[in-house]
Formats: C-alpha cells, structure tokens, sequence
C-alpha cells in the first residue's frame, strides 16, 4: 500500500522531468563527437581579432543594467603589502559593472597562475575590447600590457554572479593577459595542489586538495599542448597548459579567465540562509600570490 | 520567482524520494530541515577567508542511511565503475543520477570531505560534487540569488548550467559543462534542473559508513 502511493507520486512527478534526459536533448547521437584540437601553436599571430567583442560575453545577449560601482570606504584600507602598480579591488569604471568591494583574500596560499607576469584587466572595455575606448581597436595596444592591475570581477555580463549587485549577474573570475600579447607561449601553473577534475573545449578544472577545496578554473587553454590529463594530481606551481584564445570555437581575445569558486554560506537578499558553489573574487589572492613571485618566493610559501 | 515552477518540481522529486525512503525504511517520517545548511561560524577580521568546517556530525546520517536504503542495490550499480577506493574514503553521502548511461563513464576524485565526480555526454561534460566544508559570507554581502527547495539555486556559467542544493546536512553541486556555447542544454536550466530531479541515488563507501554507524 504504501510502496505504491509513494511510487504513484514519484512517477506523477518525475514525467515531466523525463524529457530532461540527455539522450533526447544531446545536439548528436549517442556516439560521443571528439573534441576538436585546438590549432598547432605555429607562429603565434600578433593580433586575433576577437569574434565576441570581448571576452564571456556574447554580442546577441545584453548585459542587465547594473547598480553602480561598489563604493569605496571612507578610510582608506590596511596598507597593502603589494608593491606592484594595482588599481583596488572592487573598483571598476562607472558604467562597467559594480565590482564587489571585498578585501577577503579567500585564498592566501595560491600561487600566481602563470609562469611569467601578466596584466589583469578588462577584455570588454580595454583596447580591443567590444566596449574599448574609440580609435584603439587593438588588443594588443600596450595599454592593456600596462599596469595598473583592474578588479574585472563583476564586470558588466549577462551570466549569473551571486555577489553581484542589481541583477545578480556579472563576471565571475578574473581576466588576465598573458606577459606578451602572444596566444599559445604563455604558461598557466597549477594555483595550488589538487587534482585536475575536468577538461573541456577550452578550459581546465582544478581542484585543491586542502580544504575548503578550492575550483580553479582556467578558460581559453590551448588544449592541444596541454600539460595535464583528468586525473592528474598536481603540484602547486605546475604547468597545466598554454593560455590561448579559445572559446567554443569563437576567438576571444589572448588572455586566461581565472575563477576561484567554493562552497559558500551566506544570506539571500532577502534574508534567507542559503550554501551554493559559487564564484569568489580572486583578485586580491592574485595580487598576493603575485607579491610573493615578485619576492622570489616560491609558490605556496606563506 | 523566475524558476519557481521548475524549482518545485524538482525539489518535489527529491522531497518525495527523501522523505518516502525513510518512511518505508524506519516507518517514522523523517521531515529533516531541508535548510540544513554547515553550522555558522564566526568571521574573523583578518581579512583571511573565514572557513566554516562543518563537523563530520554536521551530516544528518539517519536522512541518509534511508536514502541508502531506498536506493536499495541502485546506488551501488551506478557506482560499479567508480574508483572504490575513492568511493570508500569519501566521508560523505555520495549522490548519483539515475542515469545508467551517464554512471556508466563517470570518474571519482575525492579528498574525504569534498568528492566530484565527472562524466561525459555528447557535446558535454557532467560534474556532480557534495562538500561539507564551505566558507562563509558576511551578512553585510547579501547573495543576488533565489533559493528554492532544499535551497536550491541555480546559476548560468561561463560554459553551462550550475546547480546547488543542500541535502543530509552536505551541499551537493550538479554542473553541465558544453562545448557549444549555443547547445540547449547549457543555454536553460532545463537539463540540470532534470539532472538535479534524478540525482538520487545514495552511495556510501567504508568511511560514509563507519560514520553513519554502518560499520566500514
């Protein structure tokens, strides 16, 4: 009696979700499709033209107005232990997003992502950005090769960001620019020990083994010269793959997307106690890790 | 509330197949607080992240023993190609589609408190994680997200559709990953919401087991 009830309500509200299986919903057959290589790295071309204006953000979707920038405290904050040319965290343009203004270094240990330098800022409003600055058309204008570092996290997008301000969408890592304006010669390294999870089209999934077990994602990998396999474990500092332009088979502009995610407990907006994966702004751990390279110190010393 | 439809519906499937397998397994209803989120905890001011480590009790152990009952030898059979020494030091619940197909070339990392699990479809990639460990916002940062049953939300990535929901004390992530930015799948929330409905599945390896008072 009560194992049919129970199997009677299951199934009544499990049908609708019987369509959700992939094998109807898959763009092929059954046969898994190989994943395209990315090209051979060859000459390395100065100037790819990006085909989504940017980066992470697809011309055919608009970007939800924004609230404006994350203000800035009235005192000035702790001094930073950096040295190094770096706008704050959280302050973006007016008109660019509203930032999120968090001086949380979620990840002090991390390891600055690339083997060499590089230029965290934004690929949108940049030079060669969708949004860039009229009469610089260039990505590889040497303003965007330049210091200051800029916060890109929250940056005006369409796709969900939780910490985000008014609509609760914005960018949800941190752009970087490789040292030169380059695809395919700069290495991406391992921000910390782990295990590499997932390989996509485009994009490595990183793992941390120490907890809260930190996501690192790196997007736009050329994935033909990778380092690392699923499955791997790696060490902090490891060379994991070569940052390159590709996105889904659309070229966006030479430069790695950094994202640090995590389980995170926190309050809706309206009040209500909730944990989710979600995206952490990984800026100031940037510029910390990037302090410890300039200081010589290795990866993962305090 | 924009997913408020679908939310119901998929928080039902698995508010039903929760609370129907302690009611036939132990014959007592078993209304576990679905909002049974890590404990709190303090947030220094070091500007440090603040880690909320759910202690191992933190893990509601009777809700999931009845969902490993009710998921009967199912669980199991999904699990078959799993690596069993990863399975068997996971010190948390593991929960699985009831998709045999999609099991069936699923991969396990596990660091004991935290798992993931990956597996291919065509055109993308599934990834099904569950934690105990999670770090802690201030209240001054309110999160721009709606919660749903078993407080599920649901985001658009860079690549895809992430879903997160807190079932047994332990907060469990579904994620498609696409290759092709236009594919339907990572476009609506249509197929992880489904994928969340059938996530099930309840899988215990030695560690899970022992602290569920099973015995390894």
């Amino acid at each position: 009696m009560r194992l049919s009830s129970l199997f009677v309500v299951a199934a009544l509200v499990l049908a609708p979700l019987a369509a959700c299986d992939d094998t109807t919903k898959a763009p092929a057959s059954g046969v898994e499709a190989p994943k395209p290589p990315s090209p051979e790295p060859g000459s390395p071309k100065a100037d790819d033209a990006p085909a989504d204006g940017g980066a992470e953000q697809p011309s055919s979707e608009p970007v939800p107005p924004s609230a404006d920038p994350a203000p800035q405290p009235a005192e000035p904050p702790t001094a930073s232990p950096v040295t190094f040319d770096h706008a704050p965290a959280g302050a973006i343009p007016a008109g660019q997003g509203p930032g999120y203004l968090d001086r949380t270094v979620w990840s002090p240990k991390m390891c600055w992502p690339l083997a060499e330098a590089g230029f965290p800022n934004s690929q949108v409003y940049g030079p060669g950005g969708g949004m860039g600055p009229p009469g610089k058309p260039s990505q590889c204008d040497s303003l965007n090769y330049t210091p200051p570092w800029h916060d890109t996290f929250c940056e005006a997008r369409s796709r969900s960001n939780p910490l985000c301000a008014g609509a609760g969408t914005g960018h949800q890592g941190q752009d970087i620019r490789p040292a030169s304006c380059k695809k395919n010669e700069h290495w991406a390294v391992a921000a910390e020990a782990g295990t590499i999870t997932d390989i996509g089209t485009y994009t490595v999934t990183l793992v941390a083994k120490a907890a809260p077990h930190y996501t690192y994602r790196y997007l736009h990998m050329q994935m033909s010269t990778l380092a690392v396999k699923e499955g791997d474990q790696v060490t902090v500092g490891q060379k994991l793959g070569k940052v390159s332009n590709d996105f889904g088979g659309t070229p966006t502009t030479i430069h790695l997307h950094f994202e640090l995610r995590a389980g995170v407990s926190g309050t809706t907006t309206d009040g209500k106690a909730v944990a989710l994966h979600t995206f952490l702004p990984p800026y100031l751990s940037l510029a910390e890790a990037y302090q410890r390279k300039l200081d010589g110190k290795a990866c993962g010393a305090p | 509330m924009r997913y408020g439809m679908r939310w119901a519906t998929a928080g039902a499937v698995a508010i039903t197949l929760v609370a129907g397998t302690a009611w036939l397994s132990t014959s007592k209803a078993q209304t576990r607080n679905a909002a049974g989120a890590p404990a709190p905890a303090t947030r220094p001011t070091t500007g440090v992240a603040a880690l909320v480590a759910a202690p191992r009790g933190r893990v509601d152990w009777q809700a999931a023993v009845g969902g490993l009952r009710q998921s009967a030898n199912l669980g199991e059979s999904l699990a078959s190609n799993l690596n069993r020494d990863q399975v068997d030091i996971t010190a948390v619940p593991i929960l699985l589609p009831r998709d045999a197909k999609l099991a069936s070339n699923a991969r396990i990392y596990s660091f004991g408190d935290y798992y993931t699990i990956t597996a291919d479809t065509a055109g993308a990639g599934v990834s099904l994680s569950g934690t105990t460990t999670t770090v802690l916002l201030p209240a001054t940062k309110p999160l721009k997200v709606d919660s749903g049953p078993e407080q599920l939300t649901l985001q658009r990535t860079v690549d895809g559709q992430l879903a997160s929901f807190v079932r047994f004390g332990v907060l469990y992530t579904v994620e498609i990953r696409c290759d092709a930015p236009s594919d339907p799948r990572c476009v609506d929330d249509n197929y992880v919401l489904g994928l969340v409905g059938k996530t099930t599945a309840v899988v215990m390896g030695k560690a899970a087991r022992q602290a569920a008072g099973l015995g390894g």
